[in-house]
């Protein structure tokens, strides 16, 4: 404990602090220009000085340490006399344009100016005249208004670690530029946008718009693009979002968001979206599996809501939904439910972190800032595959191992074994421990470099960190994978990250969108469980397993499933092999999508009903470790509905009275029934701290019945696989009706090593035709030197061009995912 | 004359002064006709061509010492085609050639001042590490491993009171007990070689005359704090300078003073070189640090005291070059005898370099507290041509200057600061009345303000704003007040920059507006400038009189200014006149006027 004394008064403080926060946390104020609390401290605009007693120099507020006994005067004449002169002297440079800039009403030197500043300027120089830069496409640049605080430079070398920003040259000639103006392997996150303190730095996408007061409403709510869920604030005029911005202190991301966060809220505002309900007129069998593309008008007409409901209602007679999921559930059934409920802030404090199967960075962006953090506080990460993210700017303590063509499972079994053998058991998890005893009896040979390092790695540290990405899940030995994640993590007592880029994956599975489970994460198999859910419901629940996403699409193939309700997914265009998806979802009676645009799924619809976007609806978003946030309306859809009213609609209209008065009202049922999301009303969620396992209590324990596959090795000889790619600036279909995105990444490209590249003779902007036993593809190849295997990858983002629809697939026996490797591809230079 | 010749040693000056006026070439000659006058073959082993480092009096060099037995002849201005004659006159007919050697006044450049670093000059070849310890190098070394702890040479240092010599003369002997107690698994030393003021070359004399001396300090230092690696921050425009730290690192690791179990102890100690690249900031404590991290050389706020986090974090002394350099001879010859020299708080020697309108320049070493007046008048043997003594500029682009009324301090640190000026690292620049005290601020603010790292605003903007009003001043375009915002001016910069070079940036304009206020005023006022230095502030002018038409301005003149007829008086046309001056220069009968 030391005491300090500012301005007379006396402040007690646990440990020591900077001068600043314990002004603030005194409630007085000090102005600061340069220092953000995201950033790494620097001490350059001096406007934060004060008078401490025993040194004989103005000292800094922000960079200064209080020690005990310190007495600080944050006010005098002199003090009051240097805050001028500096505002004078940033004056001399900074124009006088704040009616004409968009930073106006929220410019921090506006405001200290008001407040602390000079009433004139002596100095009557000329200005630096810098014309602004439209250079880049989301970005404009204003060096006149720069008051060269570095903000955005050590926001984007030291938090984003891309430093793709610098200041060049010295002294008054001092420039903040980027690296190099076009191309500088920026990532698009915008982050060096919310610390500008004055306009220097703008988004094109609402330049010269709107002005900060001029916003309508705004609404703290999550985004909708990946797994992560951050928190962002929604800014509306009229019923066109203006902004998208992050908030300090605010969500797991607390002020940091990556491209898609902040600048893919367009899709919302397209004029592609649905309007009205679709009831097909041309029958199936003339307009899908063949068509390419077909416009709305030749394949529906519109109708009212109430016909398409009814026409729905009479139709239904079996739904059956989609399974999500295997991977989690998988490895909760062999740890324990709640294993990988872990906080993405955890990721910073891990000394070793080993990465599998996918680029944290891209897929789970945000959550990859945290172990680029941890790299740089020296953490060691070991990267399984490519994760290119994580190359460009870790330095040091970085370990890559390239598997040869997909032995994934078998290097991570050999690290399971490994650590087993010099570890020994843990003697926790017998039946677990009996299954890496008996795999470690005869542990795969293999010879890749950097192996023994990384186990070295894991072995030497008490806080390991696992990250697991589902490229090598979604494999037909995908098991294999996850079950050695699994070992590894219970044996090193790790923590263990699924990356999702589904956004809500896990309030649907919560949901008990299983087929073997009841909300809460109740087995299905229970009929104490079963029974509390029917008197609830009023009915009665079959106790027999439902199937998986694969398996309903091949019995809606064999016509044992003759109708499908499908609610904002696209098989079509995100499951392998998208012809024979086409055929199967072709081959049904009757089939009904609710989506937000006409998806290649819906062209194949009976009726298509237009359901409310992102930022049109209420609700809760449950991301991947587990928190549940509060999705919020900012803007009025007037032709839409809302999913829960359509489903109670359906409902009743078939005779069964669902009765929801909104959507609170279904949270206080959910709250009821589930017992992990027991008690919980939204004023808990708002305050942001709705964690697992809530007031709840985690429920299935460990299981000791380990479904493992016998080992069936495929060898994979061919000499060019096709890959999904999971890039950073899309995901999912949404990202590609938003304008920003597509002018950051407008094309999907074909990913090549260097290797490769060469020996097909290819070279950057090349068109190609990518082709496979399922169909062909052109596109634009990009070399990637950082793609070492002999696999070439392509997104699944972008119509047409999607990677899934060349895909083959064959089924991982255990955890019934569509394997996808092995998908061998011709490519042709056009 | 065949008999004595095993006694002879020539010794060429190889200082910045001397390599500057060709030392190099000297020595070459030398070489060659000793070669063919057949000398090296009759005189023996005895007889050693040592590069020597700086001697001192720099505005005549060559120097060059010719020692025959006892007897030492300096020849003075030695360009290498004198060579032969003192070859053949000197060393073959052993009859040195008065001619050329230097007088009395020679002598009393040196009689004032007391060598401590530069004490070894002349006896040490840089390059060689055994003529070092022939004169008693590297005793401290073994003295201090082998029988002082390191909390004893603490205290030696401590007691002989020396103060940093980089600028800021804190003393030693603290800095290190206070990184001695800062508990680490890795602590550094670093050696400031960074040396960027204008017309400072102190430190890299000392470094290319006696480069173990810094090692040898570095050692010793290293020892005391408990470190046990060491950088020298060497600017790269000082190759010979580089040259000479690399092969003398390399001699003391052979002799195992540096590396591992050093003489045999438990002690384990090394020194790497780290350029810098002429950034004048990165002499700054904080931002050498950054650079030799590899991040861009720019300040950072104390404390943290790189003491306590420095290099990569870890407890770091940072000390100059002839702070360390001193630190051999306290060890080897007690902090009392280095305590006799100085005053209460200012303790030993400093080394200055004298330039300006003194007759003998260079470099200079004298006890603490010495009358300035004794450096003007007895070491730099007064003012040139005969001009009026106006003002002293010490400390370079952070100190201040001294007029000629106070020419009867003492040159210490308090006393210097009462003035409102400083020792600084060591730079000594005389005036006389032809100088303009605005045009000296200006010259030292343009440094600054090109040097200015950017970082803060108030030396960033604020160096750059107080140039342009020097600039207006200079240029006749000064405003009533302007004398006021730029001490209201200067002063805010000097509260509120960040580091060192923003917060003295304004002592040459303050401390010249101290003194010379009414030289401001002229300017501003009258659009005069007294010195008549101010280009756009002068005319020049042909006198009637005194013009007899020779002509020769007229041929000079770059831009045709001057026309008339032969043996007519000459015209100046001001239009055309760009104010060069050369007319002024060229005429014999002092007809051009300056006003
Ligand atoms: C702008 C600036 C430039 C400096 N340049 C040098 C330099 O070239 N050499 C030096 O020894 N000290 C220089 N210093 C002082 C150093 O920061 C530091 O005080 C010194 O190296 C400490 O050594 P000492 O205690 O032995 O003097 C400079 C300081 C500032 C503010
Ligand atoms: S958007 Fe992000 S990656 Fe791009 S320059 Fe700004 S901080 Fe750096
Ligand atoms: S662009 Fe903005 S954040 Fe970057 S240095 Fe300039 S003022 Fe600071
Ligand atoms: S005072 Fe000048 S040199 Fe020092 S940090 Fe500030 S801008 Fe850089
Ligand atoms: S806020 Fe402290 S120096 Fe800028």
């Amino acid at each position: 404990m030391i005491t300090i004394t500012i301005n007379g008064k006396e402040i007690r403080l646990a440990k020591p602090t900077t001068v600043l926060k314990a002004a603030k946390e005194a409630g007085i104020k000090i102005p600061t220009l340069c220092y953000h609390e995201l950033l790494r401290l620097y001490g350059g605009c001096r406007l934060c000085v004060v008078e401490v007693e025993r040194i004989p120099k103005l000292q800094t507020a922000c960079t200064l340490t209080t020690a005990d006994g310190m007495v600080i005067r944050t006010e005098s004449e002199a003090i009051s006399k240097v805050r001028r002169g500096i505002l004078e002297f940033l004056l001399i440079n900074h124009p006088l344009d704040c009616p004409y800039c968009d930073k106006a009403g929220e410019c921090e030197l506006q405001d200290l100016v008001s407040k602390y500043g000079p009433d004139a300027g002596r100095y009557k120089e000329a200005k630096r005249k810098v014309p602004e830069s439209h250079e880049d496409i989301i970005f404009t640049r204003n060096m006149e208004r720069c008051v060269l605080c570095t903000r955005c430079v050590r926001m984007c070398e030291s938090v984003q670690g891309v430093s793709a920003l610098t200041i060049t040259e010295r002294g008054g000639r001092s420039k903040m530029e980027p690296f190099s103006p076009t191309s500088f392997n920026c990532e698009y996150c915008g982050n060096c946008l919310t610390v500008c303190p004055v306009g220097s730095i703008l988004s094109r996408l609402y330049l010269h718009s709107y002005r900060p007061w001029q916003i309508d409403r705004e609404a703290e709510t999550v985004c909708p693009y990946c797994g992560v869920g951050c928190s962002l604030v929604v800014q509306v005029r009229g019923e066109e979002i203006k902004r998208v911005v992050p908030r300090i202190g605010v969500g797991l991301n607390n002020g940091l968001l990556c491209s898609r966060g902040r600048f893919g809220y367009e899709f919302i505002g397209s004029p592609e979206r649905l309007k009205r309900p679709l009831i097909r007129t041309t029958p199936k069998k003339q307009s899908t599996v063949n068509s390419q593309h077909s416009t709305v008008t030749e394949l529906f007409r519109e109708a009212s809501w109430d016909e398409a409901l009814n026409l729905i209602a009479d139709k239904l007679k079996e739904i059956k939904g989609i399974g999500f999921a295997g991977a989690q559930r998988y490895i909760e059934d062999l740890l324990g439910q709640g294993i990988t409920a872990n906080l993405i802030s955890g990721l910073k404090h891990s000394e070793v972190i080993m990465v599998v199967g996918g680029d944290p960075t891209a897929v789970n962006p945000i959550l990859g800032l945290s172990i680029r953090a941890a790299a740089r506080s020296g953490a060691g990460i070991g990267i399984i595959g490519n994760a290119k993210g994580l190359l460009r700017t870790s330095r040091g303590k970085t370990l890559q191992i390239i598997p040869p063509a997909f032995k994934e499972a078998e290097i991570l079994e050999y690290l399971l074994a490994e650590v087993y053998r010099i570890k020994g058991p843990r003697r926790e998890n017998h039946a677990l421990e009996q299954r890496i005893g008996k795999l470690s009896e005869k542990p795969p040979k293999t010879d890749v470099a950097g192996l023994g390092k990384l186990k070295d790695m894991l072995l030497g540290s008490g806080s390991v960190s696992i990250v697991l990405g589902m490229d090598v899940v979604q494999r037909t030995d995908g098991h294999r994978a996850l079950f050695a994640i699994a070992g590894l993590t219970y044996l090193l007592e790790a923590r263990l990250y699924l990356l999702s880029d589904r956004p809500n994956e896990q309030g649907l599975i919560d949901m008990g969108c299983l087929p073997d489970t009841l909300p809460g994460g109740r087995p299905l198999g229970i009929s104490d469980f079963r029974r509390k859910f029917e008197t609830e419901w009023k009915g009665t629940i079959p106790a027999k397993e439902g199937i998986t996403l694969m398996e309903i699409i091949e019995a809606a193939k064999d016509k044992k499933i003759k109708a499908m309700y499908v609610m904002g997914e696209n098989p079509v265009f995100n499951l392998p092999g998208g012809s024979y998806i086409k055929e199967a979802l072709g081959s049904l009676d009757f089939l009904v999508i609710q989506d937000i645009f006409l998806s290649e799924t819906a062209e194949l619809a009976d009726v298509v009903l237009p359901a409310f976007g992102w930022s049109e609806k209420d609700g809760t978003y449950t991301n991947l470790e587990r928190r549940i946030q509060l999705l919020r309306k900012t803007v009025n859809n007037t032709s839409g509905m809302d999913d829960w009213r359509i489903i109670s609609s359906v409902s009743n209209k078939m005779g069964y009275k669902i009765g929801y008065s909104g959507v609170e009202d279904i949270m206080k049922e959910i709250s009821r029934v589930s017992p992990l999301y027991k008690d919980m009303t939204y004023s808990e969620i708002e305050k942001g701290k709705c964690l697992w396992p809530y007031n709840g209590e985690p429920l299935r324990g460990v299981i000791s019945d380990i479904p493992l596959a016998e080992k069936k090795t495929h060898e994979y000889n061919g000499s060019l696989y096709l890959a999904p790619e999971r890039v950073l600036f899309h995901s999912g279909t949404l990202s590609r009706r938003s304008p920003a995105l597509r002018k950051i990444a407008p094309e999907p490209t074909l990913k090549i090593g260097v290797h490769h590249a060469e020996k097909l003779g290819l070279q950057e902007g090349d068109s190609v035709t990518v082709s496979t036993a399922w169909g062909s593809i052109n596109v634009s190849v990009s070399i990637d030197n950082t793609i070492k295997d002999n696999k070439v990858l392509l997104s699944n983002n972008f119509e047409g061009k999607g990677v899934f629809s060349l895909l083959n697939f064959s089924i991982d026996k255990i955890t019934k995912i569509p394997g996808t490797e092995g998908c061998e591809v011709t490519i042709k230079k056009l | 004359m065949k008999t004595e010749k095993n006694d002879i040693k020539i010794k060429v000056c190889m200082g910045p002064g001397g390599i500057a006026t060709g030392g190099a070439d000297v020595i070459k000659v030398f070489k060659d006709d000793l070669a063919s006058a057949n000398i090296k073959a009759k005189i023996g082993k005895g007889c050693s061509l040592h590069k020597v480092g700086c001697f001192g009096l720099c505005a005549r060099d060559v120097l060059v010492d010719v020692i025959v037995g006892k007897n030492k002849t300096t020849y003075q201005y030695v360009k290498p085609d004198m060579v032969p004659r003192i070859v053949k006159e000197h060393l073959i007919e052993n009859n040195p050639v008065s001619e050329w050697t230097v007088g009395d006044d020679y002598y009393s450049f040196y009689n004032k001042q007391i060598k401590v670093v530069l004490s070894e000059f002349s006896e040490v070849d840089p390059e060689d590490i055994d003529t070092y310890t022939a004169v008693g190098g590297y005793e401290a070394t073994k003295k201090v491993l082998t029988k002082f702890t390191p909390e004893k040479t603490i205290a030696i240092i401590k007691k002989s009171g020396i103060r940093g010599r980089g600028g800021a003369g804190f003393p030693t002997g603290v800095k290190w007990e206070i990184c001695r107690k800062v508990e680490s698994d890795q602590k550094f030393i670093i050696c400031n070689a960074d040396e960027g003021d204008p017309g400072a070359f102190m430190d890299r004399a000392v470094i290319e005359g006696n480069p173990h001396s810094v090692i040898e300090g570095m050692i010793i230092g290293a020892y005391a704090i408990g470190a046990t690696k060491g950088y020298v921050y060497v600017r790269a425009e000082y190759p010979l300078a580089v040259e000479r730290l690399t092969i003398a690192i390399k001699q003391a690791r052979g002799k195992n003073l540096l590396g591992e179990n050093i003489l045999g102890t438990k002690f384990n100690f090394d020194v790497r070189l780290k350029l810098g690249a002429g950034a004048f900031v990165c002499g700054e404590e904080t931002a050498l640090i950054a650079s030799i991290e590899g991040q861009r050389g720019m300040p950072r706020a104390k404390p943290p005291f790189p003491v306590h986090s420095g290099l990569w974090g870890k407890p770091t002394v940072i000390n100059n070059v002839e702070t360390l350099a001193n630190v051999p001879y306290i060890i080897r010859k007690g902090a009392d005898w280095f305590s006799s020299f100085g005053t209460e708080k200012s303790k030993g020697t400093k080394v200055f370099a004298l330039t300006g309108k003194v007759k003998n320049t260079g470099l200079i070493e004298v006890p603490m507290g010495i009358l300035l007046r004794e450096i003007i008048y007895d070491i730099g043997g007064g003012i040139e041509g005969g001009k009026a003594f106006k003002a002293v500029q010490t400390g370079g682009p952070s100190g201040g200057c001294i007029p000629a009324e106070l020419v009867d301090i003492n040159v210490d640190y308090e006393s210097l600061a009462k003035v409102g000026s400083i020792v600084g690292s060591g730079g000594m620049v005389v005036l006389d009345d032809t100088d303009c005290m605005v045009s000296i601020a200006k010259f030292f603010l343009e440094f600054t303000q090109a040097e200015s790292c950017g970082k803060c605003v108030p030396c960033r903007v604020g160096t750059k704003r107080l140039l342009e009003i020097l600039d207006r001043i200079t240029a006749g375009k000064g405003r009533e007040g302007d004398i006021e915002l730029l001490e209201d001016l200067g002063n805010d910069i000097k509260l509120s920059s960040l580091c060192g070079l923003g917060q003295t940036a304004p002592n040459p304009i303050l401390s010249t507006i101290k003194y010379f206020r009414h030289e401001y005023e002229a300017h501003i006022k009258e659009q005069k400038c007294p010195a008549k230095v101010c280009k756009d502030l002068i005319e020049y002018g042909i006198l009637e009189e005194f013009c007899k038409g020779c002509g020769a301005c007229l041929r000079v003149c770059p831009s045709k200014a001057i026309t008339g007829e032969k043996k007519k008086p000459h015209i100046i046309s001001v239009d055309v006149c760009i104010k060069c001056g050369a007319c002024f220069d060229v005429c014999k009968f002092k007809a051009v006027k300056k006003e």
